[in-house]
């Protein structure tokens, strides 16, 4: 498999890329530059060598409100389901303030919502067959060439990454998307690793409209519940 | 997995996108495919996306909501689309003439001029459900003549 993007105007463009085993990028970018600029494309995501720091657009440059309502991740083998969290469907009175009500924090955090923790034990690790869900609705706009690319790091590690188009979403629509894919073969070291160093196994989700990033998601993993 | 393993050595994606009435079955038939509980399905507003990575093989199943309102944004995922599969609720009589119009329709667009045609006869347990054979001449499938098509219940 290449590393060469294609345009978007071919007909792949409607199809997901996997930058998984590219490692030969053309150069890498930092965080610090990209923080500077007023608009950030997916060519220039995939080239951080790390993961974030902060946030890379605020929460208000989501003009479409696009807003991500589920997330599910099952193992297929067993069918069991492994974590869930929904966002409840927004009440009149204060729906902009509930964002994820499990949350232990009083006080409003601005990066509510978008941030997730998940906490596993080390069998996790194990698995064959992952499927993770995403829900999302859209506002009242409809949107073009949504694309989301996510990177999963442990330090500096990239472990997986996930480029996906969606392209075109339905005005005031709800949508989901299982990506069932064979977890990565992890060395013994690494996932000893990775278990012993909770939340330092952590993600970035960028999510881009006509190439422009309008959403950065993060979350962290741990692996040691259980022990 | 199998349909995975069948596919051409060069094309390493493949699209397939489930058409059909509101109502017909289709995010059903996808999560029953893809192992999971079918119990509690509401209608769809929007898609339902399926990808299975296997061996460095792609397959993509798409599935769009199926209401009057919805059918006309299907257009917007026609393109590199490999495979069809409309899925026609079997016990549906009221609506098979319907069911009918929008699938030939769909056969006349030129994004989707290469892909090919499954239909699936769904909700054949239901009382006064047409056979697979029956849904194939109240459909006029036989008159297809553009697309390579098969029909399963």
């Amino acid at each position: 498999m290449s590393c060469v993007r294609k345009s978007l105007k071919t007909p792949d463009a409607l199809r997901s890329r996997q930058a998984e085993g590219c490692f030969v990028l053309p150069s890498e970018v930092t965080e610090e530059a990209l923080a500077m600029k007023g608009s950030i494309s997916p060519e220039e995501v995939l080239r951080l060598p790390r993961i974030t720091e902060n946030y890379l657009c605020a929460p208000d440059a989501n003009v479409y409100e696009i807003d991500f309502t589920r997330f599910k991740i099952r193992d297929l083998e067993t069918g069991t389901i492994l974590f869930e969290i929904a966002k409840p469907p927004p009440t009149d009175s204060n729906s902009d303030l509930e964002d994820e009500p499990d949350h232990e924090n009083e006080e409003v955090d601005p990066n509510a919502g978008r941030f997730v923790r998940y906490q596993f034990t080390p069998q996790f690790l194990k698995l064959k067959t992952v499927g993770a869900t995403v829900e999302f609705t859209i506002g009242s706009k409809a949107v073009n060439n949504f694309r989301m690319i996510e990177r999963h790091f442990f330090r500096d590690k990239l472990l997986k990454s996930f480029d996906f188009e969606f392209g075109f979403c339905i005005p005031n629509s709800k949508n989901t998307c299982e990506h069932i894919y064979e977890f990565p073969t992890l060395s013994p070291d690494l996932v000893r690793e990775m278990i012993e160093h909770p939340f330092e196994t952590r993600s970035d989700s960028f999510y881009f409209v006509d190439d422009r990033l309008i959403m950065h998601n993060k979350a962290d993993y741990s692996y040691d519940g259980g022990i | 997995m199998t349909i995975l393993k069948k596919m051409k050595q060069k094309e390493k994606e493949m699209r397939l996108l489930i058409l059909g009435l509101d109502n017909a079955g289709k995010t059903t038939i996808l999560k029953r495919f893809n192992g999971e509980e079918v119990n509690t399905i509401s209608p769809t507003l929007g898609f339902n996306i399926k990808t299975l990575e296997h061996r460095g093989y792609k397959l993509n199943f798409w599935d769009v909501g199926g209401q009057k309102s919805l059918r006309s944004f299907w257009r917007n995922y026609f393109e590199s689309t490999d495979g069809l599969i409309w899925v026609v609720d079997s016990a549906d009589k009221r609506r098979l003439e319907d069911c009918c119009r929008e699938l030939h329709s769909l056969l006349a667009e030129e994004m989707l001029a290469g892909a090919t045609l499954l239909v699936f006869a769904n909700k054949q347990d239901l009382p006064g459900a047409l056979t697979a054979e029956e849904i194939k001449d109240v459909m006029q499938l036989e008159t297809i003549k553009t697309h390579h098509w098969r029909i399963i219940s």
